[in-house]
Order: C-alpha cells, then sequence, then structure tokens
C-alpha cells in the first residue's frame, strides 16, 4: 500500500489524474475494448496488474512508486490472445512509462504486436521503489505500509517507521533511466496518448560499469558467481519479461539439450549466460526480472551491459523508433571487426 | 499421548552454541540462517551463522528432504557394461532446528505424498525417517498468514507435527520434549536447566497474543464442495487475469512436490547422473503431451489446477487440505495475485458462508 | 584416436583441445589446401565443418566452453565472399555480440576467436592456428563449467 504526501505525492496525484482522464476518454470513445493498468496491491510493497472494460472501474486505475511489473508483457504471445467471441482482435490500451512504451515499440519492430491494435496511455514515470533492497534490509520485519514524502520513502511496520532516501531506494535501472515518458515519433502518433517524449538519440556515458569492466576476467567472473549463487532456476526472470515470447525456451529443449537444467552454478551461470546472449538489442532495462526474483537477484549490471554494447557497437538503443532496424535484426559491409583475431 | 511428561527446560540464548555443538557430532544440523539478506535454511557449521529472529524463511523447509536439485544415483559407464551407484548418504541422522509450525506440518503432507499407492519414495522416506524436527513458535504472525483458517487445528503456536518445541521468551527459550525421539534428545543434554512456572505460563501467554495478531480468516469449510461443480465457472477466467506464469507460487510452496528427472551425461568420461528437479505445473510444457496435445494449454486451466490441486484434489484422497497457510504465494506473488481474493470469491458462488470472512484490506 | 594413446598423451603435458567451426566454401578448403601442402599446423585443433559461418548459433560457442572444450575458433569467408552472399555479415554482428558479453562475464577473451580465412589461404590459416593455439596454452586448461560430479 502506498500513502503519499508531498513533492511525489503531488507528482502521483497528478499523473493519476490524467491517467485516469485519458483512459476515461478511450473508453468513452470506443477507441479501446480494454485497458490494462495498475491496481492497488493487497500485500503492502506489491501492486496489482488489472484489466478493465468498463469505464467505471477507471477509478481502480492508480499510479505509485511500486508499479514495477512490465505491462507489455501481457500482450505478447503466448499469453492470453485478446479476442472478443466473434475472433476479433480487440483494441487494448496500456498504461506505459517509458520503458512499457519502449517494450511495446521493440515488439511492434519484432512484429509480435500490431500498433492497429494497441494505444500507449502514457505517463511521466517518476521512479519505482526497490522493493527487494527494502525487504532485504528490514529483513525480519514485516512492512505493513509504504508511503513518499517528498524526497523520502516511508516505511511502517508494527513497531517501527523508518525514513529512507527516495533518490537512494529507487531500483537501480531507474537511477540511470533516460526515457521516462513513452518516445514520441512520427510513425506513433497515433498509438501514443498521454503524456510523451521527443527523444531521437539517448546519451549515456555507462559511468556506472567502469569499476566492474575494468577488472581481471577471474575477478569478474568471482562478482558475476556471487551476483547470481542464489538463483534456484524459478524462471520468474524470464516469465516476466516481455521480451522473452519464444515458444519453447532453450532450457526446455531437448533435441538437443542445450545446458543443465540444476542449480548448480555454473548451469546457472550459463542459463543467465544465454539469456542475456537472446536479450542483446533487445532488453529496454525495465528492471522488471530484478523486481519479481523472489531470491532478489538484481539483474542491472547485465542489462546495463546490453545497452552499452549495443549503444556504443551500432549506436542503437532499443524501442525509440518504429522505422529503426535492430542491430540483431540487420548487418553492414562496414561493421567492425575489433574483435577478430588478425591484422584489422 | 505421552504417559510421563517430561518437565520444559530452558534454552538461553548464549547456550545455542552449546546446544549445536553437542548435536552437530551426530545430526547434520539444519537450521534458518541469513544470506543475501534471505533467510534460508542450511546445514549449519558456524553456530554464529543461525538466526532466530525471522518471521519465515523465504525458501521453504522441504527443500531440507527433498531438495530443489537432488541427484537420485550416478553411474559409470565402462564399454557396455554400466556401474550404478546408490545414495550413500540416506543413514545420516538430521535436525530441522527453528521451524514453524505451519512447515512442520507441512511434512506430513508430503510424507502422504511421497508414502502414496505401491511407489513409495524410498529417498525421502527414509530421510524423513532419520530427521527430528524443532519447532519454533511464532509470536508475531505476519499479515499474510492464515494457519488457523484450515482444517488442521492451524496454530502459531502447535505443537503436533514436532519433535521439540521451542517458544522464545525474550531472553530465553522455553524447551518443550514433544515425541519420544525429542525426549530422548533432551535426555541426552542434561545440562539444561528445568523451567520454572512463571516461564511455563509467559509461553501460553505468548501462544494466546500470538493467535489473537493472525488477522486473516478464510472460511474453508465448504470450498472443497463448491469446487467440484463450478470447474468451468467464469471465475477462473478472472482470477488469472494478470498470472504471469512464473511459478514462485509453486516453487516456494512448503507443499507443493512435482519434480522433473533429468539424466545429465559427461560423455567425454563416460559418467552421469540421475537428478530429480523441482517442476511447476504453472508452466505451459509442463503437461505437454508428446502427440503435441496440451491439456492446460492457457493459464486459465493452469491457475485453476494449483487452487483445485490444493483445495479439492488433496481433500479428496488425503482428507486433508493441501495447504498450509504460511501465505508465501500471497506474499511473493509479483502480481499480487491474492489467493485470499480467491478463496473469497469462491465461496460467494455459493453464497452461503458460515461465518463472517475479516480480512486486511 | 584411441583411449589408451590419448591418456598418456595426457599423463605427459596437458594439450589444449580447440574446436573450430569452418566454413565448407572457404576456411575448410583453406584448412585442406594447408594439408595438402604439408603446412605443419597444431594437432590441438578439432574441425567441425559448417555450410557457413553463418550456420554458428551462439550456443554452440557456449556448449563447447561448458563441456570443457579450452578454446572456441570459428572461421569463415571474408566479406563480401560469402557463399550464401550475407551469411558472413549475420555471423560478424553475433560474433561481436557474444565476444563482449563473454568478456563481461569474465571469460578470458583468448578463448574464443574468431577469423575469415579464405581457401586460397592455407599458410594464413596454418599462422592463425598457431597464434591461437599458442594464446590458449598460456591460458591454462578451462575449468571454469567444471561441474561437481
Amino acid at each position: 500500500m502506498v500513502i503519499n504526501m508531498g513533492n511525489i505525492q503531488a507528482e502521483n496525484e497528478e499523473i493519476q489524474k490524467n491517467m485516469r482522464e485519458v483512459a476515461r476518454n478511450l473508453l468513452n470513445d470506443k477507441k479501446v475494448d480494454m485497458i490494462i493498468g495498475y491496481a492497488q496491491g493487497t500485500v503492502p510493497l506489491s501492486s496489482s496488474p488489472i484489466f478493465i472494460r468498463n469505464v467505471e472501474e477507471v477509478d481502480n486505475l492508480i499510479w505509485d512508486n511500486l508499479c514495477y511489473v512490465n505491462l507489455a508483457r501481457y500482450v505478447v504471445p503466448p499469453l492470453t490472445e485478446f479476442v472478443d467471441n466473434e475472433k476479433v482482435n480487440l483494441k487494448v490500451g496500456i498504461v506505459s512509462r517509458g520503458c512499457v512504451a519502449r517494450s511495446l515499440i521493440h515488439l511492434a519492430k519484432e512484429k509480435q504486436v500490431n500498433t492497429e491494435n494497441i494505444k500507449i496511455i502514457g505517463i511521466p514515470c517518476n521512479g519505482v521503489v526497490n522493493r527487494r533492497r527494502i525487504e532485504k534490509e528490514l529483513g525480519e520485519k514485516e512492512v505493513l505500509e509504504l508511503s513518499v514524502s517528498n524526497d523520502k520513502v516511508i516505511v511502517k511496520g508494527k513497531d517501527f517507521e523508518k525514513e529512507l532516501p527516495y533518490q537512494d531506494y529507487l531500483n537501480e535501472l531507474c537511477k540511470t533511466c533516460k526515457v521516462k515518458s513513452p518516445p514520441m515519433s512520427s510513425s506513433l502518433s497515433d498509438v501514443i496518448v498521454g503524456d510523451s517524449l521527443e527523444v531521437t538519440s539517448v546519451e549515456d556515458d555507462f559511468a556506472d560499469l567502469v569499476n566492474f569492466e575494468s577488472q581481471a576476467p577471474d575477478e569478474k567472473w568471482k562478482v558475476i558467481k556471487e551476483l547470481l549463487s542464489d538463483c534456484t532456476r524459478c524462471y520468474a526472470c524470464r516469465q516476466a519479461c516481455p521480451m522473452c515470447y519464444c515458444n519453447l525456451c532453450f532450457v526446455d529443449q531437448n533435441k538437443p539439450i542445450w545446458f543443465g537444467k540444476t542449480s548448480d552454478i555454473s548451469d546457472i551461470i550459463v542459463f543467465h549466460l544465454v539469456r542475456a546472449m537472446h536479450m542483446a538489442g533487445r532488453c529496454v532495462g525495465c528492471g522488471s526480472c530484478s523486481s519479481v526474483c523472489p531470491m532478489g537477484i538484481d539483474l542491472k549490471i547485465i542489462n546495463r551491459k546490453l545497452e552499452k554494447i549495443v549503444k556504443e557497437r551500432f549506436d542503437f538503443t532499443a524501442g525509440l523508433d518504429l522505422e529503426v532496424m535492430p542491430p540483431m535484426m540487420t548487418q553492414k559491409m562496414d561493421d567492425s571487426e575489433d574483435f577478430m583475431l588478425g591484422e584489422h | 499421548m505421552v504417559s510421563n511428561k517430561m518437565k520444559e527446560r530452558i534454552l538461553e540464548k548464549d547456550q545455542i552454541k552449546q546446544f549445536h555443538e553437542d548435536l552437530a557430532r551426530y545430526y547434520n544440523f539444519y537450521a534458518p540462517t541469513k544470506v543475501k539478506g534471505n533467510f534460508v535454511f542450511k546445514k549449519i557449521t558456524n553456530p554464529d551463522d543461525i538466526d532466530l529472529n525471522y518471521l519465515n524463511s523465504k525458501t521453504p523447509p522441504k527443500e531440507i528432504l527433498f531438495p530443489r536439485m537432488e541427484t537420485l544415483f550416478t553411474y559409470k559407464m565402462d564399454g557396455k557394461e554400466i556401474e550404478i551407484e546408490p545414495r550413500t548418504d540416506l543413514e545420516e541422522k538430521n535436525i530441522i532446528f527453528g521451524i514453524r509450525p505451519c512447515d512442520a506440518y507441512s511434512f506430513n503432507l508430503l510424507e502422504n505424498f511421497f508414502n502414496f499407492g505401491e511407489f513409495k519414495d524410498d529417498i525421502f522416506l527414509k530421510k524423513k525417517e532419520n530427521t527430528i524436527i524443532m519447532g519454533l513458535g511464532c509470536n508475531s504472525p505476519r499479515s499474510t498468514c492464515f494457519c488457523t483458517s484450515l482444517d488442521y487445528n492451524g496454530h502459531p503456536h502447535r505443537k503436533d507435527d514436532v519433535d521439540i518445541f521451542l517458544t522464545d521468551l525474550g531472553e530465553k527459550y522455553l524447551v518443550n520434549p514433544i515425541s519420544d525421539k525429542g525426549k530422548a534428545i533432551i535426555d541426552k543434554l542434561a545440562w539444561l536447566s528445568e523451567a520454572n512456572e512463571k516461564e511455563v505460563q509467559k509461553a501460553v501467554e505468548l501462544s494466546d497474543e500470538a493467535e489473537s495478531q493472525i488477522s486473516t480468516e478464510l472460511d474453508l469449510e465448504n470450498t472443497a464442495d463448491i469446487l467440484d461443480p463450478n470447474f468451468n465457472h467464469p471465475l477462473w477466467g478472472e482470477v488469472s487475469e494478470n498470472c504471469i506464469g512464473c511459478g514462485t507460487c509453486t516453487f516456494l510452496c512448503p507443499t507443493c512436490t512435482c519434480f522433473d528427472v533429468v539424466d545429465e551425461v559427461d560423455q567425454y568420461n563416460d559418467k552421469g547422473k540421475r537428478v530429480r528437479l523441482w517442476d511447476t505445473c504453472q508452466f505451459c510444457q509442463y503437461s505437454l503431451e508428446t502427440s503435441g496435445h496440451n491439456p492446460r494449454n492457457s493459464k486459465i486451466e493452469r491457475c485453476r489446477n494449483r487452487v483445485l490441486h490444493k483445495f479439492s484434489y488433496y481433500p479428496k484422497n488425503y482428507n486433508m487440505i493441501g495447504c498450509v497457510g504460511c501465505g508465501r504465494c500471497i506474499q511473493l506473488c509479483p502480481v499480487n495475485n491474492d489467493l485470499r481474493e480467491i478463496i473469497k470469491k469462491i465461496n460467494l458462488i455459493k453464497n452461503k458462508s458460515k461465518k463472517e470472512e475479516v480480512t486486511v484490506a | 584416436m584411441t583411449k589408451a594413446v590419448v591418456k598418456s598423451k595426457q599423463e605427459e603435458e596437458w594439450q589444449p583441445k580447440i574446436i573450430a567451426f569452418l566454413c565448407n566454401w572457404c576456411s575448410y578448403a583453406g584448412a585442406d589446401l594447408a594439408g595438402v601442402s604439408r603446412i605443419q599446423y597444431p594437432s590441438n585443433i578439432r574441425v567441425v565443418r559448417v555450410p557457413c559461418s553463418g550456420r554458428i548459433n551462439p550456443m554452440f560457442i557456449i556448449k563447447s566452453l561448458t563441456d570443457g572444450w579450452d578454446g572456441v575458433v570459428v572461421s569463415g569467408c571474408h566479406p563480401g565472399d560469402c557463399h550464401y552472399i550475407t551469411g558472413n555479415l549475420v555471423a560478424r554482428r553475433r560474433f561481436a555480440m557474444l565476444k563482449e558479453l563473454l568478456n563481461f562475464f569474465g571469460i578470458e577473451p583468448d578463448r574464443v576467436q574468431f577469423m575469415w580465412a579464405s581457401a586460397a589461404e592455407g599458410e594464413l590459416f596454418a599462422v592463425m592456428i598457431r597464434k591461437l593455439t599458442e594464446l590458449v596454452i598460456k591460458l591454462g586448461p578451462n575449468k571454469k563449467f567444471e561441474k561437481k560430479w
């Protein structure tokens, strides 16, 4: 549950009011048949995605800093295909922070989503609180209420109250986010309603990776081992990610069996390595994978590295523009060969 | 019931080291410990790692006797000859220390499953036979706990499923020997001082206080009867809408037992092992048949299956509800798919409930 | 090679095992040419012939590392010469990505190499193989993905 007061509360209220207004208009004008958004959670520190079909339900939509699920997950196969009884595709409006909109745009580029069937309800995201970090740091105390005031996060339990700096306790990927609202472009002027941002390209110095990358290979391996050692192979990260929509994931394939399914550390690292490989040029850095991990593993350095590779090599940022081909779907004669053996 | 009741003992908090030292000599000592911020049950070698200051562990204690990844046997190949090496560690004795009453009860449900029918799971049953369970009462249950709503007379200080029961009195634990196995252990630890009347009374007070703190009450009396004829009810579409099929609810459930068996082969060294891994009915491929047909093709069917398994099939087969009320699935579901809401909706179908449901908003 | 011979070789000193994915039209022919011209190159590499370097799924390379191979080399036609026109260009992008990720995870960069070798470049092929075998020997055996058996 989130009760807001102060500066960030004012922001959240504004965002919520505008979002509900847009949603109401879309439903009244019959531009969409269904809206996917967030509702109040029944458990502290969580929010619940809802699917509303009537104008009366619009007031259930909320925006608070605990809306961490990437809603683009719900429009991608193999989850529910939105069809009505006459087998006609329903039009769906999706409450979108910047990263959610970027997921939808990239999925449209990969032809998994039809832009004629979606409406991106843009909101100017002001961050998502890192609930796993708060849970871990409080450990044995149960959080019953979370509120935001000015620039602080206030957590209350049965017999304690703690103030934490808001900026510090955001999701790690939110801290380096550069596209807080859906990126507008000419091809999307019909699709995006509500708030949006004019973005042509995103500048980023990736300073947060410098420390890690300067280490020797053996040390990097140790850090990665330490980071991933808790992994239980539950695949919640894969299920929460909108980009993981393969009908048969490589871990489930048995002709051939690529890698072991056990929770031996080498199998765990290989799973994340191959998944990162599949995310190359597609990850938008929404942080859902880290938010849903039951063990609280934070995959941020891997996600940031994926962004860095495509930015530095191909000057590409995922999900900004429907017209730009993603780097792994195309190739050029004069691509760099700096990684190859020989004189180049 | 036991004829001669043994008197309760006191274990001071600074005596835990001694407690561990005396027992770890003969037993694999498992207790809750904090690993990277998460409370999990691990085999303890250093008694300073034991941390009983917890609400409940993130991963359920079933993973001690039914681990996430378990080698069933290893084998070596020599030309055409195959040599199978069975498990050698099943005779080892185990102690599970500081487990919550709901999780202790879950071992009964697990035992039912592994003991059912013609093929009994020797590995789990053997380990369970060699295990002594020491429970710890909950003094402050979570808002998502609902052990009292279930049919096994669940209670934050339930003593029936453990060999020894501890109550946290603040500076010390009241030690209550329950079963014969428990008494034998207490006998061996002769240095434990006897408890006085005041301490025993305090434990009773804490127990009553804990019960009053349980805020979630669910009416489960008629649930099994309502579920059977309502297999195709539209409510299942409603409650499964926001599910993402991650399987967290099943992996962290103390009573879920589904597993997959795979062979891992070290082909360059002619050896391998057969491994049992946790599986979940929430994944699409779980029920995929070789013909290509999938009886649970959509998440509506998979979400429904989980609820039916615990609240309908289990009561039919074993006469008990297949849920212990620990609340982990409610706490950890990433999309806040709340089992309590589902049960409420189920009860509304018949529109008759014996007692008013009181829930926390 | 019989087991007995392999075992005694292992007893003497460790020799790296390097798997080489060679594209059929250029690199495999180049390796053939080296053989026919009696140009010596280290026998540590085990060749797998593929129709094109674009056939290589990055998972082949990762699986080789997890199976215990000490080194992996992928060789294809020069850009512009691919028998399937753009196969090697696709491969080039993929491998750039894979190499960066492998480095990031802490796998020594010299274990996995990519190169171009045409059908006429027998000598060059041998030189490159000698070079990368040296690099792998310096790194030692690949123990990172060893599993507990």
